[in-house]
């Protein structure tokens, strides 16, 4: 079983002393001391507001921190030792660190905390980012009362949104999963999320962590088996997100996590979503999507130029993922002056598909099938930027949401090449 | 042959609390009265307790249950004569149990003399004996306690028309402590049950004593004049007698009332009761032992009293909003149940007859600090009837025997003051002191034990309390201390098996005995101690050095 | 005279047919392996076939870019060559062996030797195919990570790192046969300070916007934020 070596003895001490809890709130964090604190009493104030009968316990997995993380978060408990807060409680709050491990580990905290729900029972687990500092109260309301009262499984966040912030996400994750798994979840790789202790139970019963590359992705495997294990799902408005996403600045390393993981998700799960035509939306409390538009500072030509390399260089790669087709088509692309550059939704949607399949037959090392995309996803991110210049934050959603019609239109053709390849 | 007066019984003493109506009937007229109560003292002898608190006796037009007083020299003829009286505080004291005594200061009937004098006009004697205005205007800052029945705390005298001050309803005017003659009277009725034999007083509503303009009218430093100057000569005239305060108060604000041991040599620890079924339902020490830390230190004369349930509703006036919420929607789903800002419920409904539950908060209502007091009936598990008005749903019928009308009264079961409690759970023939008597696992005979326990040392009573933090906060402990003699007592709150880890280090080399079967447990260590606790399970350790 | 002549040509054509007959079983021997042989060695051609086959050799042919070397040599699949190079190499050995059966002084060595060589042949044809595989890995880890890393020549440099693997592992394939070893030393040590030389001046012309990039980033923090993506993916 995962949860006999997952916990440290000293872990297992502390969850005996907790007990069994109705909400659990994890914290995965490395070095987060700088922030840790006003999260903490956020998610506290959250607590006490809106929860203050239930028990609840704060689960700080720790990747190792130096700064004294750890120590921030079990000095922030609310007990009869020491009440350092001065806030007043109906009930001991709990709040308990454990080191999963001396450095950080890709999917470790996430793990350690669901076998902690698991062991307390918990009814809703909900984590939490250290490092969003934007957090207000009512987030932990909005992200738990679903599961805690409505009987979902998983809540997923929707964030208030620069104009072009996560383009990773709008233009392939969301269309991808969405045209795959059918259901319309906006943001399928969340720093906040909340699951019912159902799918924390079932999730970590999961062989995903014996896999490697799901474990890098741990947060998006679970949408990706909550959506195809057909769990109830819900998304809630929280607000800004001030920092999108650990890791965002780092293009390679996100789609590792992200379109890698969800790339290899297809192979187990075909039997699930090659079945499923179109998608539905999912219940959304608050706003469905809110943009706010601020300049972006981008350089255009980079981008260009970056994408134009990498079809020219890549070539020989591409011609062993891509069709010869797609591939003229990209070099046509490739010729155009940044001005009148224009990667079209449904070249794009092919692209991605090609790859992917090539992704399930592995004609070259995967990981390598991951990289050529990056170069590729540059110019369609370009295209996005360019299209959107002067839209408003409506008109954005629906250029999104055009492009994710073009992913569903296209999924026969993704069935096609999936067949077909050898 | 009055009890010897020692300075400090209080500090020992269990309380049992009684109202002489609804004990025991000996005339059958369906009414309790003192010669049925003597009948009944064998009972409270055999129960162990050390005094009788009797709720008022008083003449009274009981619109408020004998708190609306219309003489205070003499016995209410439904509860027999003086002479009775004083034949059953001579046989109590023969038993070694003494009797306190209640008594309303704070306000009379409006059909005592005193009021009907001094309302007869605006220039008689007694006028200046309560509080008149000639408008409702005065005192604005008052809070109004009986909110379910009264708008104001002023009231209409069509008679000298005039407004008259009430805390409570508007038939029970207050008296004026500003006024010498008044408190010189006070002391006078004081004296005159003090030299019957009497040895207490629990003074009802204190706080409300003198009223200022300007203030909340509580807890003035006026009336805590008036209470030292009683003090005072109930000191000298009468030592080792003792005088208990019901001021429903914060610990902070009740901390005043003990002075420098020259006011109350007891008060009520009003916020603690409704923590603890807090604690005991949310599983958590917290509310508990927060409590206790604002609990201030009192002269070492000075003692609180400890009660689970008591003739009026379990008040939730000393709780957050947040807290009262929640208490209302776990021990009072029904809104019937519910009186002013409380709960008026008896302790076996209210745990849900549990025995576990039950015997867990009487376990910890002896074993804190203080005088625990006992409420007839809830050592039996006596149920309620929340559909009679009032409070009077925990004041029905004592439950002697399976027989007629309990073995309350030969009256017709009509003819009765109050109908007795019928249901199959918590009737008399289900509930009795007759059948728990019999039985050695019984209620009743557990109760006993527990009072010997807890008589069997002055640790309980007089010893300090210091709390153990561990871990796991489902479990309560505490440490009683006096003299050499060390008492640990560990409770566990949840309604699930609990292991808790306790750091005993400073007791290394005791071993603990518990007190209920007299068994040892392992040697303290240094390591942290292990204890497994059953569903709401309690033990009191003796530590003993062999 | 002419009895002598006559006895010589009896006792040499009774020594040659004693020869013929001392030869002939070993000879029809000979050829009963040989027969034998290449009975067995087709039998192995078409188990090596169908191993290659199921183990799917051709992707990894494929991925190791000899499937397209071969292709531009108008040769047969991968596949196919291994299995026809097995079956030659089977059948040659027991002919070799049916040969020394023969018992001929001077051939026996030769034999011998054949067979000792064997192994080598075998080891050193893996290390060509692994050597072939690892330098098309490289060289496409390579590319990729340059190009993602928007690096100007990225195709050179992963030409060059597959060039050197290649080398690198050709020359290593020489050592193992034991064929022209000095000569291939040279030719190697030549080879591989002309690539790290052109890499040199390449990475140093190519190379110094980089470096620059590289310091700046390194001693003016502040001016870092400028230089990366402000796009957020996620």
């Amino acid at each position: 079983m995962a949860e006999e070596t997952l916990l440290t003895d000293d872990f297992l001490r502390q969850l005996i002393n907790v007990g069994e809890v109705d909400i659990l709130v994890g914290l995965p964090t490395h070095n987060n001391a700088k922030t840790i604190e006003p999260v903490i009493r956020t998610i506290q104030a959250g607590i006490l507001k809106c929860f203050p009968r239930e028990r609840v316990v704060i689960i700080n997995a720790d990747g190792g921190s130096v700064d004294g993380t750890p120590e921030r978060v079990t000095s922030a408990s609310i007990d009869d030792v020491w009440n350092a807060s001065k806030v007043y409680a109906l009930r001991t709050l709990h709040s308990v660190s454990t080191q999963y491990a001396p450095s950080p580990e890709p999917g470790a905290a996430l793990r350690t905390i669901l076998a902690a729900a698991d062991l307390l029972r918990a009814k809703a687990c909900v984590v939490v980012s250290p490092d969003s500092t934007t957090i207000e109260p009512d987030w932990l309301q909005r992200l738990v009362r679903p599961v805690y009262n409505d009987n979902f499984d998983m809540v997923s966040p929707i964030y208030r949104r620069q104009k072009f912030d996560g383009a990773l996400m709008r233009n392939l994750l969301y269309p991808m999963t969405r045209a795959i798994y059918g259901r319309r979840i906006l943001e399928p790789y969340a720093s906040e999320f909340a699951i019912s202790g159902r799918l924390a139970t079932d999730f970590l019963a999961n062989e995903i962590w014996n896999n490697d590359w799901s474990r890098t992705g741990a947060e998006i495997c679970l949408t990706i088996t909550a959506m195809a294990g057909k769990y109830r799902g819900c998304q809630a408005f929280l607000g800004t997100k001030a920092q999108p996403n650990r890791g965002a600045r780092d293009l390679l390393a996100a789609m590792r996590q992200t379109v890698g993981v969800l790339f290899s998700s297809l192979d187990n799960n075909f039997p699930i979503w090659s079945a499923i035509a179109g998608s539905e939306p999912v219940p959304t409390i608050g706003a469905q999507s809110e943009v706010v538009l601020e300049p972006a500072r981008v350089d255009r030509k980079r981008l260009k130029e970056m994408f134009a390399t990498g079809v020219a260089e890549l070539e020989p790669i591409f011609r062993s993922i891509l069709s010869p087709s797609t591939l003229s088509e990209l070099q046509r692309i490739a010729s155009l002056d940044v001005n009148d550059f224009n990667y079209p939704a449904d070249v794009w949607a092919k692209t991605v598909f090609e790859f992917a399949a090539s992704h399930h037959k592995s004609v070259i090392s995967r990981d390598h099938i991951v990289q050529a995309l990056v170069p590729l996803f540059r110019g369609r991110a370009l295209t996005f930027l360019l299209e959107n210049r002067e839209r408003s934050g409506e008109d954005i959603e629906k250029s999104v949401e055009s492009l994710c019609g073009e992913f569903e239109r296209l999924k026969p053709y993704l069935l096609e090449v999936w067949a077909d390849r050898k | 042959m009055p009890l010897e007066r020692q300075s400090g019984w209080y500090k020992d003493a269990i309380i049992y609390q009684i109202h002489v109506r609804t004990f025991n009937d000996s005339n059958g007229d369906g009414i309790g009265d003192f010669q049925g109560l003597a009948q009944r003292l064998d009972y409270v002898q055999e129960l162990g307790v050390s005094a009788i608190w009797l709720m008022p006796f008083f003449p009274s037009p009981l619109r408020d249950d004998g708190y609306d007083i219309s003489d205070y020299r003499s016995i209410h003829p439904n509860y027999g004569t003086l002479e009775d009286f004083k034949i059953f505080l001579e046989s109590a004291h023969d038993r070694g149990i003494r009797v306190i005594v209640e008594l309303v200061a704070n306000h009379t009937s409006d059909q005592h003399p005193w009021f009907l004098e001094s309302r007869s006009s605006q220039d008689n004697p007694k006028r200046g004996w309560y509080v008149w205005a000639d408008t409702d205007t005065k005192y604005r800052g008052t809070r109004i306690i009986f909110i379910d029945t009264e708008m104001s705390n002023w009231a209409w005298d069509p008679i000298s028309k005039s407004y008259y001050w009430h805390r409570f309803f508007s038939h029970q005017p207050d008296l004026n402590y500003d006024n010498p003659a008044v408190r010189e009277e006070m002391w006078n009725v004081m004296k005159f049950w003090l030299e019957l034999g009497v040895d207490g007083f629990r003074l009802d509503a204190v706080p409300y004593l003198i009223e200022r303009d300007g203030t909340s009218c509580e807890n003035l430093p006026e009336t805590h004049e008036v209470i030292r100057e009683l003090r005072k000569k109930v000191d000298e005239q009468f030592p080792g007698a003792m005088l208990l305060a019901e001021a429903n108060q914060w610990p902070a604000d009740l901390r005043p009332y003990f002075g420098n041991g020259d006011e109350f040599h007891m008060a009520f620890h009003f916020p603690l009761m409704p923590r603890m079924f807090m604690g005991l339902r949310l599983e958590d020490r917290k509310p508990i032992t927060e409590i206790m830390q604002q609990t201030p230190e009192i002269p070492a004369s000075c003692q609180w009293c400890l009660f689970l349930r008591n003739h009026d509703e379990l008040t939730l006036e000393m709780v957050t909003d947040i807290e009262r919420d929640y208490m209302y929607d776990i021990y009072a789903r029904d809104k019937t149940m519910r009186l002013n800002l409380g709960i008026r419920r008896r302790l076996a409904p209210l745990l849900d007859n549990d025995r576990r539950r039950i015997e867990l908060m009487n376990g910890m209502l002896m074993s804190l600090p203080g005088t625990p007091i006992i409420y007839y009936g809830d050592e039996i598990g006596m149920g309620d009837n929340i559909y009679l008005g009032d409070r009077n749903g925990v004041r029905t019928p004592m439950q002697w025997s399976g027989g007629w009308n309990g073995g309350f009264s030969i009256a017709d079961p009509e003819r009765l003051y109050s109908p007795p409690i019928l249901n199959p759970v918590y009737g008399y023939q289900a509930v009795n002191v007759l059948s728990q008597k019999r039985t050695e696992h019984s209620l009743l005979s557990w109760m006993k034990h527990l009072i010997q326990i807890r008589r069997s040392s002055a640790v309980f009573g007089s010893g300090s309390i210091e709390f153990l933090h561990p871990a796991n906060h489902r479990i309560l402990v505490y440490v009683r201390q006096l003299g050499k003699e060390t008492f640990l007592i560990v409770n566990n709150l949840s309604s699930a098996a609990q292991a808790v880890e306790l750091d005993l280090r400073r007791y290394k080399g005791n071993i603990l005995i518990e007190m209920f079967g007299k068994n040892v447990f392992p040697r303290v260590g240094d390591l942290p101690y292990l204890l497994t606790m059953g569903p709401y399970q309690f033990y009191w350790f003796r530590l003993r050095r062999i | 005279m002419r009895e002598i002549i006559v006895a010589e040509l009896t006792q040499a054509s009774q020594e040659l047919a004693r020869g013929f007959a001392h030869y002939l079983p070993r000879m029809i021997v000979m050829l009963i392996i040989a027969f034998v042989g290449w009975v067995l060695a087709y039998l192995f051609k078409v188990l090596v076939r169908s191993i290659l086959r199921l183990t799917r050799f051709s992707k990894l042919s494929e991925n190791s870019g000899a499937t397209q070397l071969l292709k531009q040599a108008a040769l047969p699949s991968s596949t196919e060559l291994l299995s026809r190079f097995i079956f030659w190499v089977a059948w040659v050995g027991f002919i070799l062996l049916g040969v020394s059966v023969l018992g001929i002084v001077g051939l026996q060595e030769y034999v011998s030797r054949f067979f000792l060589f064997l192994p080598r042949l075998f080891v050193s044809l893996v290390i060509l195919f692994l050597g072939l595989l690892a330098a098309s890995f490289f060289s496409r880890a390579v590319l990729l990570a340059a190009v993602n890393a928007n690096l100007r020549s990225s195709r050179l440099l992963s030409i060059s790192i597959r060039v050197i693997n290649s080398i690198f592992s050709l020359s290593m394939v020489f050592e193992v046969l034991g064929v022209a070893e000095q000569t291939m030393l040279i030719a190697f040590g030549i080879a591989f300070g002309a690539v790290m030389f052109g890499l040199a001046i390449a990475f140093g012309i190519g190379g110094k916007d980089l470096a620059r990039e590289f310091l700046e980033r390194r001693l003016v923090t502040g001016k870092r934020e400028e230089k990366e993506d402000e796009l957020s993916p996620l």
